[in-house]
Order: C-alpha cells, then structure tokens, then sequence
C-alpha cells in the first residue's frame, strides 16, 4: 500500500498545483461568497432556496469541471512524459498505480470541496443567520458524485485519448443525470413502445446515475422530500463506492493489459 | 543463480494497427544473452527495437512471441523490480518536487522504511553531486542535474542490473563525463548495465560487449575488441630503394614508393616489424609507425549501411 499512497501523494500534489484547477477552484470561491448578493433576484422562492441552490450549482460544476479535467489526462500523460516507465519499472504493480492515481484525484476533490465547503457555509451563515445542515449533507452528496465522475473518466483514460475522453467522460455524466427522469417519463407514457422503453432502461441501469445526488438542491428538486435523509444519504454514498469499485476493477483489467 | 542477467530466446513484438493490413516487427527473433556484471552497449538507429526490447525486458509491453527472463525470471515479474533499475530517455520527474522528495517518492516505491529512506536519500545525493540542490524544486534543475536525480533514483535499491536508455544525450560535455565516469565507476562495483546509446564514442569506452539492431533485427554481436579488430598500421619511410617494394608487398600490405618515400598500409598480424626490418636493412629511414584502429562508429556506419546480418 505505501507504493499506491505515494503516488496518490504524488498525484495530488500534481493536481494542486495545476493553474486551470486551482483557477477553477478560487472562481468558484468567489462566486459562492458573494451569492448573497444574488437574494434580490429569489423571484418569490425565498433567500434561503436561492443561496442553497445556487451554492450547490456553483459547488456542483466546479466538481464536475475539476474531475474531468483533472483525470482525462492522467494516464496518458504519465505515458507521454515516460513517467510511468520509471514508476512501473519499479516494484509497483499496475493496479496500484491505477489505484493511486485514483486516490490521489479523490484527495484532490475532497480539499476542492473542503475549500468550496467552508466558503459555503460562511457565506450562507451570513445571509440566513445560521448553519443548515443540509448544507453538509449536500456537499457531500456532491462529493461522491464528483468522485464517481473521477472514477468514470480514469476508467476511459486507460484507453482513450485525453480529447475522445472529454466527450465520453461529459456525455456519460449529461446522460446519467437525464436518464432516470427521462425514463420515468416514458414509463408514464403509455404511447412508447417496448422498443423504445428497454433500450432507456437497459441504459439507465448500466450508466451511472448521477441525478441520485442532486436531492440536495430545492431548485433541481422542488417537491423532493426524503422521508429519511440518513438512509437515502448512506445508500447514495454505498451505491457510489460500490460503482467507484466496479469501475477501479474494470479500469485495473484494462490497465494491467495495455501496452505503453 | 543464473550467470545471465538477461536472455531472450526468438524475442518477437509485432505491431499491427487497427485499420493497417501489414503487421510490422520492431523487434524480431531477437537472441541475446547478457552476462551478471557486464556492461552490454545495445546499439542501433532509430526505430530499431531497442526501447521496444527494453519495454520488454520491464514488462512494460509484452511479447508477441519468444520469451525474454531478466536475473533468471520472466520478464515484468514484480519480485525482480527490487533487483533492477531503469533509465528512460529524457524521463520527466514531477517537476514540482524537489531533488529529496522525488528521491524519497521513489524510495517510497521500493519499499524503503524510515529511517533507511533518509539515509538513503541522503547518500545518493551526495553521491551524484546534488547535495546543494536537494532542496530545489526540479523544474531548476539543468538537464545535467535532471539526468544525475534520474541515475540517482536508479540507484536507490542497489539494484544488480541497470538498464539505461540514451543515459548521456543531450548533455553539456562537463556533465557527459560526469555522467559517464559514474557509469564506471558502477561497473566497477560489478553492477551489469545495460546501456541504449548512440553516443558510440562512450559505448566503445564503457562497454564490454555490443549489439547492434537494425530494422528489428539483430546484425552484429560481439565482444568490442574483436568487433573491431582489422585495423592496419601505416608505416612511413624515407631514403627508401626501389627494390624493397616486392619483398614488402608479399607481406601482404599496400605499398607505395615515390621519390624514395615509402608508405605502407599493413595488417595487424604480427608483420609490422619485418616491414621495418626490411626498409632499415635496404639503408631507409622510418619516419613514424602509426596504428589505425576501427571505431565503433566506422562499424556502426559498416553494419547498418552494408545490411549484414549475423
């Protein structure tokens, strides 16, 4: 294990100092102190709704622009620099490379979201007066679907191209945050056929579903009332780690039979 | 323990793209033995298979047919990584590190605990003349320094076979040498290396043996002094007579007289001293007796332009 945390030590400190995230990241910042100021456009849902929402959408796309751009790029340009010979030809094994690769991106996303988190919660503690919970259990809601996006677009690093990964990584993530509100629409439907319907629901199995962890935002889900917000909490958090699993073994499987 | 530090046995690895019908063989029934603590010059122009092999021999890609074994196990067996080290060409480290802490990431990769990390670390800064910019970040670092931290971190596990690949391209002259007395001063502590160059003049000076690969295929083999034996050596005199050019000729070297001046190109077989003894006899006066000897670079040029195969 010391072999993968060292270069999941060596991967964040990479990614921490790259200017695109960390320009990202104090955008982002800047952005959620200053949402206060954004009360006057409420529109008759509230401060409260507005702050929340917008700090989670602001929060939210940073994630996900900060996990794509850091991972698509990770392991082909560890090939390209003749890094990896160095790292591979000593007795590090392929999975825990790819392992430490992961890690190391998960690292990064948690001290991006620890930063977003605490400007965050300042910035809403200013404006409403006090913390709400809600607010932690949003970030790290977003955290793990920002994490899973990690694991989605290492998973296609092991074998595509940096560019074809943008596409792939962003169409996955667009698809598994419609693709379970468009299939319960046509599931109400009764005019679309069977050979519409399975296709979507084959899909929406097998892709990721992103839209589990947008519960926290009343703008994205207005009427969304969790009966129990711990369960559906842990589950969403079990459902991502076990999909993070599945992925890291797919992408060691890949890995472990590429040729550099 | 195998006496080989590497073997390879018909080593095939064929390419073969997606859409093009034509595999292409970068390295092709490739038979090579390397003996524990020689220094192998692994030669050839570009593109000829040498990283190929070399992917090869860390598991870094695989065979496509053949076998390769590195210290008596297959090639990529992790349990040998700890016994050997590599040097890529231009390699980039993570610039943002400094020279102790990219070491210490490496040591960290060998498994090397606290406090042996440190002292470790310490040691081979020293010892490759970084001491003073342990703690810079390497993007300052020259390509000189960058090219010691790069044989530094090959050198953290003592390991018993290193594999270089161009460990001297692109340096100033001063950090050449440098680079390459370390190089000997690791072959006298009987490490094997095995070196990928096209520096020719250092292969000839550092290594025992030499292989030379073009187009995939290996073309020459073979110890440096015999690989380049077939010298000759010119003697020249003067106040030389006409009748000497017969007795000289039929020792079987090219004679030429003018105006008492004779040159003579003669094989290095022993036969030097008669020529001299025949012109000294005849009253001519030797001027100079010089050898010629073939470089590696002249059979280089031989080998990869003339097409001979082993």
């Amino acid at each position: 294990m010391n072999a993968t945390f060292a270069i999941a030590g060596a991967t964040f400190g990479e990614a921490v100092r790259k200017r695109i995230l960390m320009v990202i990241l104090l955008v982002a910042l800047l952005i959620i102190l200053i949402s206060p100021a954004f009360e006057p456009f409420a529109a008759g849902r509230g401060a409260r709704t507005l702050i929340i929402s917008f700090g989670f959408g602001v929060i939210q796309l940073a994630g996900t622009f900060i996990a794509i751009i850091m991972c698509t790029g990770m392991i082909p340009t560890e090939i390209e620099r003749r890094t990896i010979y160095t790292i591979l030809s000593k007795p590090v094994q392929r999975y825990q490379f790819v392992l430490g690769k992961f890690f190391g991106a998960v690292g990064t996303l948690g001290f991006m979201y620890l930063m977003m988190g605490i400007v965050f919660l300042i910035a809403s503690r200013m404006a409403l007066g006090e913390f709400d919970p809600k607010i932690v259990r949003g970030l790290i809601m977003f955290f793990f679907q920002s994490s899973l996006l990690a694991a989605v677009v290492l998973f296609f690093s092991t074998f595509v191209s940096p560019l074809v990964n943008y596409f792939l990584s962003g169409g996955v993530f667009l698809l598994g945050n419609l693709l379970s509100s468009f299939l319960e629409t046509i599931q109400r439907n009764p005019e679309v056929t069977p050979i519409t319907r399975i296709p979507v629901q084959i899909l929406t199995v097998i892709l990721p579903n992103f839209a589990n962890f947008n519960v926290q935002n009343p703008i994205i889900n207005p009427e969304q009332v969790l009966t129990d917000e711990l369960a559906y909490l842990v589950q969403t958090v079990a459902y991502a780690i076990v999909y993070i699993a599945l992925l890291l073994v797919a992408s060691m499987l890949i890995f472990n039979q590429r040729e550099m | 323990m195998s006496d080989l530090a590497i073997k390879t046995v018909n080593l095939t690895k064929r390419y073969s793209g997606l859409w093009s019908k034509q595999p292409v063989d970068a390295v092709k029934n490739l038979n090579l033995e390397v003996h524990r603590g020689e220094i192998f010059g692994f030669l050839g122009p570009n593109g000829a298979g040498k990283t190929t092999t070399i992917k090869v021999l860390l598991g870094i890609i695989y065979p496509t047919e053949g076998e390769a074994y590195v210290l008596g196990k297959p090639a990529g067996d992790p349990k040998n990584h700890y016994k050997i080290s590599y040097l890529p060409e231009n390699p980039y480290f993570y610039d943002f590190m400094t020279g102790r802490e990219i070491l210490t990431f490496y040591a960290k990769l060998f498994g090397i605990p606290e406090p042996d990390r440190s002292k470790r670390v310490n040691e081979l800064l020293d010892r490759v003349g970084l001491s003073r910019a342990a703690d810079q970040p390497l993007r300052t670092y020259s390509k000189g320094m960058q090219q010691r931290i790069g044989l530094a971190q090959c050198l953290l596990n003592d390991p018993d076979l290193l594999i270089l690949d161009e460990p001297t391209a692109g340096l100033d002259p001063i950090a050449h040498i440098d680079i390459r007395d370390m190089i000997l001063d690791l072959r006298d502590q009987g490490k094997t290396l095995f070196i990928s160059s096209h520096q020719l003049s250092d292969v000839e000076r550092v290594c025992d043996r030499v292989a030379i690969l073009n187009r995939g295929v290996m073309v020459q083999l073979g110890r440096i002094e015999e690989l380049l034996a077939g010298g000759h050596v010119e003697v020249i005199a003067d106040k030389v007579p006409d009748n000497v050019v017969e007795p000289i000729r039929q020792l079987g070297g090219k004679v030429s007289l003018h105006d008492g001046r004779l040159i003579v190109e003669q094989p290095d077989n022993g036969s030097v001293d008669r020529v001299i003894d025949i012109v000294r006899a005849a009253g001519g006066h030797i001027i100079s007796v010089k050898p010629y000897r073939r470089s590696l670079e002249d059979l280089f040029v031989e080998t990869i332009q003339g097409g001979r195969n082993v």
